[in-house]
């Protein structure tokens, strides 16, 4: 859904002084979009899944993004079971394609594949890499504001536009007024919008290269009663990132 | 001996290397399975330990050094009479006296897989050395790969090194341009191939041509000076097509191979597959594939057709073949599944269920069943024998 969250970073820049009451939904979430997409970004984090019985396993891995979060790589570093394997999603993640350098083989991927989990994580690939899917993909409606995580926050319902193939029926975001990082965004069934899936929250703000960050991002799935954290160790904004970075030569180093 | 001097001198380099180097990774793992199979109601079961070490160095910004080091020993029933798994029809065709041949050992192993280096130059990567060649968009059977055959019950496991000289030309983003060059005895019995891959739409797509020495064997006649089957290579020309993307919110592919041949009749071969993920997270996959050079007829096989289907000289014994999959992760860590392989031409069928779990963050376990439900003499006979594998995978 967001691809800051490949980076996992959650951003903000300082909006201009805007009374609450002249925004609408779209204002809102157009908002959200800009300073979840910097232009480009790196960052290094560490993913872990918990299990309903309370196993753990822990991922390293190293992504950037370009284009506003139109491209994305993600490349694996722990643990040893996944090194090296990488996925680049290009087109907002219409066009995915993994690696795995123990057969190096790249393999298309087609969109359904957006469904799968990630390394058996709650995030999907959808999660991770859609670019600006907030504004193309969803018609957003402002509700009554809302106090959430301890923040003064605009609620919002995005509801999925018909000719979109997302794997959400809608999704309602609870952003912070002072600095438009949704703290918590609730995922609804594709098929039945009353069926709540999964929760993502977002925490430790901090300002990296001017830009508020969540460095720590947490997806609650209701239905299997698991959850996956991710944490970021190190994050850059507006890197120079060549277009070469982001293809089938990239993915195989 | 010889292996132990292998060893050592891997090892050797490995630990200099080391030393030498700030940005050198050693890894690997440990695989240790057991095989088990059904053959004339007796079970016969092969064990298999095997260490693989890495060795991957950056040697300085656009070179790279990488290398692998194998070690497989064996146990248990370690020869295997092919004829065993043979009808009565195929076996009286052996030459009398020869039936020994036909016993395929599984001896202790070690070996360099890998070792090559890999120069990233602006526009163009150069690998020179022992390297993996991967080719087309089949999962389980490529026709435009002429290097390697992959295992049906077993399509991911990792494909061999090939002596080769590389490029990777990357015309633009979206276009890259590979010459491949495969270097035997000779220039002519060498390996030579040319790729071109692109990118229309949501669809990959890759024009291949390749010229390589097949080397056949007629399994019904020997060599007496060397004791071995009579090879009989001829050269192979291959001019194929695939292609990889999405129709109908399907993922698709296909490729296709068609060989001319030297002496030997020319035939071809084509994959159409397709695949998709519910929003349940069930995953399936079905892949059709057709080989001209299998029969149609199961009663047309003949102890040739056998012996280059165990030696892995051809992909496919009968001509239509269908494959199918369905696999659910049961938990985060836990996938069950079921593949099936069903023979189109003779109406024979296999069926695989598998497991995956991931038991800790570096280890991995991997089960399936073979089960085979075809008449005497099909592709997947009850007499080719039921069985399972378990498989222990430690990486570090």
């Amino acid at each position: 859904m967001k691809n800051i969250m490949i980076s996992g970073l959650m951003v903000l820049l300082l909006a201009p002084a805007l009374f609450s009451q002249e925004l609408t939904g779209e204002d809102i979430i157009l908002k959200v979009n800009e300073l979840f997409n910097p232009q480009t970004s790196y960052s290094k984090s560490e993913m872990t899944i918990v299990t309903t019985s309370g196993s753990k396993r822990t991922f390293l891995s190293e992504s950037w993004s370009k284009n506003e979060g139109e491209k994305n790589l993600v490349r694996y570093l722990e643990p040893r079971r996944v090194k090296g394997q990488a996925i680049l999603m290009l087109n907002n993640a219409d066009d995915i394609w993994s690696y795995f350098p123990r057969t190096q083989r790249v393999r298309k991927l087609a969109t359904h594949a957006k469904n799968q989990k990630m390394q058996g994580s709650d995030f999907s690939y959808e999660d991770m890499g859609s670019g600006d899917a907030f504004i193309t993909d969803f018609s957003p409606k402002r509700l009554k504001d809302e106090k959430m995580e301890g923040h003064d926050c605009y609620k919002l319902e995005l509801t999925r536009k018909q000719d979109s193939d997302l794997s959400y029926s809608r999704l309602i975001l609870w952003v912070v007024k002072e600095s438009y990082v949704p703290v918590v965004i609730d995922y609804y069934d594709e098929d039945d919008p009353t069926l709540w899936l999964k929760r993502l929250v977002q925490s430790d703000i901090r300002l990296i290269d001017n830009i508020p960050t969540a460095m720590r991002v947490v997806m609650y799935n209701k239905n299997d009663n698991t959850q996956t954290e991710i944490e970021l160790l190190e994050v850059k904004y507006n890197v120079p990132l060549n277009d070469d970075m982001f293809t089938e030569r990239s993915l195989k180093k | 001996m010889k292996k132990w001097i292998l060893v050592l001198v891997f090892l050797s380099f490995g630990i200099t290397a080391l030393s030498a180097q700030e940005r050198v990774e050693l890894f690997g793992y440990f695989e240790s399975q057991i095989m088990g199979t059904e053959i004339k109601s007796d079970f016969y079961q092969l064990y298999t330990n095997k260490l693989r070490v890495d060795l991957k160095s950056s040697i300085s910004e656009n070179i790279t050094f990488a290398a692998n080091f194998d070690y497989s020993t064996y146990y248990g029933k370690t020869k295997w009479n092919i004829l065993d798994f043979l009808t009565l029809s195929i076996t009286s065709t052996v030459p009398q006296g020869k039936e020994s041949f036909y016993i395929f050992p599984f001896s202790n192993r070690s070996f360099l897989d890998n070792a090559y280096i890999k120069r990233a130059f602006k526009n163009f990567d150069l690998t020179v050395g022992k390297q993996q060649i991967s080719l087309g968009t089949g999962y389980v059977w490529n026709p435009m790969d002429v290097f390697n055959i992959k295992d049906p019950v077993d399509p991911t496991y990792e494909q061999p090194g090939h002596n080769a000289v590389r490029f990777d030309v990357l015309l633009q983003s979206k276009y890259t341009l590979t010459a491949l060059y495969s270097p035997e005895d000779t220039w002519r019995n060498s390996a030579k191939l040319i790729q071109f891959k692109g990118r229309i739409s949501h669809f990959d797509y890759s024009l291949i041509a390749i010229e390589k020495l097949w080397r056949f064997h007629d399994y019904a006649q020997f060599d007496t000076t060397n004791m071995s089957f009579l090879e009989m290579p001829e050269q192979r020309q291959l001019l194929g097509a695939s292609t990889a993307g999405e129709l109908l919110g399907l993922g698709a592919w296909a490729e296709y191979g068609y060989n001319k041949m030297e002496y030997s009749k020319d035939f071809y071969e084509l994959v159409v597959g397709t695949d998709y993920t519910f929003d349940f997270q069930t995953y399936i996959m079905v892949e059709y594939y057709r080989n001209t050079l299998g029969r149609t007829d199961y009663e047309q096989y003949n102890l040739n057709d056998w012996m280059r289907l165990f030696a892995n000289e051809q992909k496919a014994i009968s001509r239509d073949q269908i494959y199918g999959f369905i696999q659910h992760p049961v938990t985060d860590f836990l996938n069950l599944g079921i593949s099936s392989i069903h023979s189109i031409s003779d109406n024979s069928l296999a069926l695989v269920p598998t497991l995956n779990y991931s038991l800790s963050e570096n280890m991995d376990v991997m089960a399936y069943l073979n089960f085979n439900f075809g008449k005497e003499g099909t592709a997947y006979s009850k007499l080719s024998g039921n069985g399972g594998l378990l498989r222990a995978r430690v990486y570090f």
